[in-house]
């Protein structure tokens, strides 16, 4: 942080509230503050099944006992309070994205998200305006309204007893992620194992060759159709990222890195935020038939089912140089997780966190992350899931319910979402 | 080093002196300033830096741009002809004493 600023009227952001400022100076600026700093706790109850079944309950008890802890099973410390993690955000030059030995790299290249500045914002322009809210509304709301159509055709065909989940909101996602990107050379389903085995790739803790082994295979196709659709675009330009990346100077490794951390990212987050927001709305009765009774509450409910349930719930960094994080000492070189999942449900910030509430008092959310690598595909978010399908599922489903007879399941924490989600209508 | 007024929906006033060449938004998270959020770090992405530049400040300003313009239309309170993106306002000297509205609401 190279500004330096001179305050004349204290006031705090909410935030911090509580915290002594000479605390959160250091915090931000990264300098120690000697006597006030301690070492992290150590979590060894911390478990990687427990955490993959519900998270939750373990962040609150962490939360509870320290902003950060040492998490042995995970090999890294866990920020989860909603101070710790908003101040790393806003400190790339403290925390940086470039992790060492990062599963990321290994299974997509080496891509923005992994990148600090200027790197990054080289990479980050490079995508132009393909994902701005002008483009979205001139050209990509139609055709997600088509992909609507067609998904939900689909949906009605499996019948009651579908899966709200594989039946519907993954090929939609999948098929407006696609076109969003210019892989007019393939199919909905590539673009969803694509974006799985990726992801898994990136997840391998456990070191998995037959993992690898898809991964690899996939980003292997991934190379050959950008290398055959880039050609294509031009001759042929049209909104997509491809298309735009088509007429840059950028390298061909840095467009490969970065296509491949957007399918990853671009399919599953809106794929659970509308498969969760329509499980949270079909379990509250009363706030379903709110938004049934006014359209404009979705975008309410978009907002408070991806605070409750971050679809994307952590991210690593690794310190750049000894610092202490509201009051826990870090060293240069240390990884660290930080758990946004976690940090949306801090009562520090949010009252009774743990329920799904869209009449909440509006409150930032860190769920798309903050800072330079704000998540670039929410506005796109936004616009396939509040703005077009759930307005109208309700509507074209009268009914629509879970199936009793064989009960929803979420799972995840790094990534969360619901993985069953059997549903009936009228 | 310039001054900068944050004026809260209250009318409660935020003061405090930025280094030249920061963004508004900058230098209100980076001091507190209730209101101001600025998700996105300042990439024009995320509207939540929304102010409403006092007439008598606006002089001297940079140009909305085309990107700034249509984030502008994303704002959770009413854009009117004084709204800024405070990422996109760099503070120089020539701003010394500029004032600015918070708005009701970012998210
Ligand atoms: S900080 Fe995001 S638009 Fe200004």
């Amino acid at each position: 942080m190279s500004a330096t600023f001179h305050q004349t009227t204290v006031q705090r952001c909410p935030v911090h509230e509580g915290a002594e400022p000479s605390r959160l100076g250091a915090a931000v600026s990264g300098g120690t503050a000697p006597g006030e700093s301690r070492e992290a706790p150590v979590a060894d109850w911390v478990t990687l099944d427990a955490l993959h079944r519900d998270p939750f309950p373990l962040y609150r008890r962490l939360r509870e006992e320290a902003p950060v802890h040492w998490i042995p099973a995970l090999n890294r410390y866990l920020v989860t309070s909603y101070a710790a993690c908003h101040a790393i955000e806003q400190d790339e030059a403290t925390f940086s994205a470039d992790e060492r030995e990062s599963l990321m790299k290994r299974a997509m290249g080496h891509s923005m998200l992994r990148k600090d500045n200027p790197e990054h914002q080289r990479d980050r322009d490079s995508y132009g305006k393909t994902l701005r809210p002008a483009t979205i509304k001139k050209h990509w709301n139609g055709i997600f309204e088509q992909n609507y159509v067609d998904c939900l055709r689909r949906l009605k065909k499996a019948g009651p007893g579908a899966d709200f989940v594989w039946d519907f909101a993954a090929p939609y996602a999948a098929e407006n992620l696609r076109l969003v990107m210019g892989f007019q050379n393939a199919t909905e389903a590539d673009m969803q194992r694509w974006s799985q085995t990726m992801i898994d790739g990136t997840g391998n803790y456990a070191d998995d060759p037959d993992i690898w082994a898809k991964s690899e295979r996939s980003s292997a196709e991934v190379d050959a159709a950008i290398d055959e659709m880039l050609p294509y675009f031009k001759d042929h330009p049209d909104h997509s990222l491809l298309s735009g990346l088509a007429s840059l100077p950028i390298p061909l490794e840095a467009i490969r890195a970065n296509m491949k951390m957007t399918i990853g990212g671009g399919l599953n987050e809106p794929r659970d935020v509308l498969a969760t927001t329509v499980w949270a709305l079909l379990r509250e009765p009363e706030q379903l038939e709110a938004v049934v009774a006014d359209p404009s509450l979705h975008t309410a409910a978009f907002e408070e089912s991806v605070r409750w349930v971050a679809p994307i719930g952590m991210y690593p960094r690794q310190v750049a140089r000894d610092t202490v994080l509201e009051g826990i000492r870090l060293r240069r070189g240390d990884r660290v997780g930080v758990a946004i999942g976690a940090a949306n449900r801090d009562p520090a910030v949010f009252e009774d966190p743990e329920s799904f509430d869209i009449m909440r008092p509006k409150k930032p959310h860190l769920a798309f992350g903050g800072g330079v690598h704000f998540c670039a595909g929410t506005w796109v978010a936004r616009a396939q899931v509040a703005q077009i399908a759930m307005p109208r599922i309700f509507d074209d489903l009268p009914g629509l319910r879970l199936d009793e007879s064989s009960p929803a399941v979420a799972g995840g924490w790094v990534f969360r979402g619901m993985l069953e989600m059997p549903v009936a209508w009228d | 080093m310039p001054n900068i007024t944050f004026v809260q929906p209250t009318g409660e006033a935020v003061e405090l002196e930025a280094a030249e060449g920061t963004s508004l938004m900058r230098a209100a998270v980076s001091n507190g300033v209730d209101g101001i959020v600025g998700e996105c770090g300042g990439q024009a992405m995320c509207a939540t830096c929304h102010v409403y530049v006092r007439p008598e400040h606006a002089d001297g300003l940079s140009e909305v741009t085309e990107d700034e313009d249509e984030m502008l239309d994303c704002t959770v309170a009413e854009r009117t002809e004084r709204s800024r993106l405070g990422c996109q306002i760099a503070v120089g000297l020539e701003h010394d004493g500029i004032v600015v509205d918070v708005p009701s609401g970012q998210v």
